[in-house]
């Protein structure tokens, strides 16, 4: 991780979001600037829960600046796949991995590789929306940075304001940074768990079935958000909804299982206008036209 | 086998552009006979049925629409809406292209004619229509090779056109035919040639909703692959 360092500075200082004055005085954050992310790579990779093998032989390119959706009926693997993309499978009982998973060129899985770094650089937003239920908006939004190191709260609060401006919340919410963040609703909260990932900067954002509990108006300003965001940030998302990765991914990945009991299969992966108008093979086609799944 | 109202949906769908295609090919037939035995009556017969086949067509295309919101299609689904609404618009293109012949029919029963011109308007309204029959054959098959040899019997049509054009532009000594009939002659070519060319876009669309590519695309492979087999010969 160390050889990347100097080109991480500089494209993330940048990509941070800067104040300005603005003509009535009031510091305005800066619309976020455009930043080339970091790519992944995955090659041969298999996941266990203990003895069962969950996943098999998955090989993927994750292009920089873009989203990769990953789409398969219910037992696939898409969940455990995404999880080995930041080594939260390994938090899992039995949880283990075999292959690499390349961030940028480097092996997420080396040796001399810790995971809390791998997770600040690969940030996960799951399918309920988790905020901290004790602390503010504001708090649980800076919630990742207070563990990494000390920051002056004139930082903290660009960082707040930034952040919530790249979720697309920050104009719901400016006046209330002090409430609970379980006094949003639930499409709010999903977007403040997205603000307290980007607060650290990731490379990567995975979102795991992200909009699956939401209204179609939170989704759609999920979406949205997920449309300005991949001008800085590489973003893998699972999704059961066909019509989210049509419109959301750039690249789709179908995951399928042959017969149960198999582990799942990338069966297919292609940019997404291919996937959801000619398919190569037949599996795909019935899944995404719901002929099965 | 999840979404059978879906397919059932589809499916009918597809009778109803079919059924449509069969009526527009039988006004067709109609229309060669009008044509062959130079009688106006049948052709007076005829006139108006475009209307009919404009209202089948919008029904079609709004049963199209419906399903597009209902069911938010892909893939193979999507393509075959896309090819139901450009079926239903070639039909009713052809439809109305053969009104207006008939039309000219009826307005020129008795006129002189060129019988060299309009023994070649008869071998291309002929040729038309069997184009026209061939492209549903094909469709309703799925007969990837059919459409791309109809593709190629096309070029029997362009000929047919030039060589019309060419006694248009050089009336037979036997006699040349009344003005408005010639006038309307040289419409009959343009119209034929226009419905030939329906048919063959609806065998092409086959090659769409079997594969996803274009017709055109994938002569262009084919041509390709054979200047390469050739090259390597």
């Amino acid at each position: 991780m160390e050889r990347n360092k100097t080109k991480e500075q500089t494209s993330k200082e940048k990509a941070t979001p800067k104040k300005q004055e603005s003509q009535t005085g009031q510091r305005q954050a800066e619309a976020p600037m455009e930043h080339t992310a970091q790519s992944m790579e995955v090659n041969g990779l298999n996941a266990y829960y203990g003895g069962f093998k969950a996943i098999t032989d998955i090989g993927m390119k994750i292009a920089p600046n873009k989203v990769t959706a990953l789409i398969g009926p219910s037992g696939c693997g898409k969940s455990t796949f995404i999880r080995t993309l930041n080594r939260m499978h390994e938090v899992a009982r039995g949880g283990r991995v075999e292959g690499e998973v390349l961030l940028d060129g480097e092996d997420i899985y080396g040796k001399n590789v810790d995971p809390v770094q791998v997770r600040r650089k690969i940030g996960m937003v799951f399918q309920k929306p988790n905020p901290f239920p004790t602390m503010t908006i504001y708090d649980n939004v800076v919630a990742g940075l207070k563990l990494q190191k000390r920051h002056k709260k004139g930082e903290l609060d660009d960082i707040v304001e930034g952040s919530l401006r790249q979720s697309a919340l920050w104009d719901e919410v400016k006046n209330k940074l002090n409430d609970s963040g379980m006094s949003l609703s639930g499409g709010q909260q999903q977007r403040l768990c997205i603000a307290r990932t980007l607060a650290v900067e990731p490379e990567v954002i995975l979102l795991d079935e992200p909009a699956s509990a939401l209204d179609p108006m939170s989704t759609m300003k999920i979406e949205d958000a997920m449309l300005e965001l991949k001008k800085r940030y590489t973003i893998v998302i699972v999704t059961h909804n066909m019509q989210q990765a049509s419109r959301a991914s750039d690249y789709t990945g179908f995951f399928f299982i042959e017969d149960m009991g198999e582990p799942g299969q990338l069966w297919e992966f292609a940019e997404t206008e291919k996937i959801f108008t000619r398919p190569e093979r037949k599996e795909t086609e019935d899944y995404v036209t719901g002929r099965f799944g | 086998m999840a979404r059978e109202t879906f397919q059932e949906e589809l499916d009918e769908l597809v009778g109803e552009v079919l059924e449509l295609g069969e009526e527009v090919h039988g006004t067709l037939s109609e229309m060669v006979s009008a044509m062959e035995s130079h009688d106006g009556s049948i052709a007076g017969r005829e006139v108006g049925v475009d209307h009919r086949f404009k209202a089948r067509g919008q029904e079609i295309d709004r049963e199209v629409l419906l399903l597009q919101a209902r069911q938010a299609p892909v893939a193979k689904d999507l393509r075959l809406l896309y090819s139901v609404m450009s079926l239903a618009n070639h039909m009713v293109r052809s439809g109305t292209l053969g009104e207006h012949i008939y039309h000219g029919l009826v307005e020129t029963d008795g006129h002189e004619r060129d019988e060299d011109l309009d023994e070649a308007l008869v071998e291309m309204a002929k040729t038309a229509r069997n184009i026209f029959r061939q492209g549903l054959d094909i469709f309703r098959s799925r007969d990837i090779d059919g459409a791309r040899s109809l593709q190629a019997t096309d070029d029997k049509v362009d000929l047919l056109y030039s060589e019309a054009l060419n006694l248009i532009a050089n009336p037979s000594e036997s006699g040349v035919g009344t003005p408005e009939w010639r006038m309307r002659a040289a419409l009959t070519v343009h119209y034929l040639e226009r419905i030939a060319d329906h048919g063959v876009d609806i065998g092409g669309l086959t090659v769409f909703l079997t594969t996803g590519e274009r017709i055109e695309d994938a002569m262009q492979q084919y041509m390709d692959r054979e200047v390469r087999d050739d090259t390597r010969e």
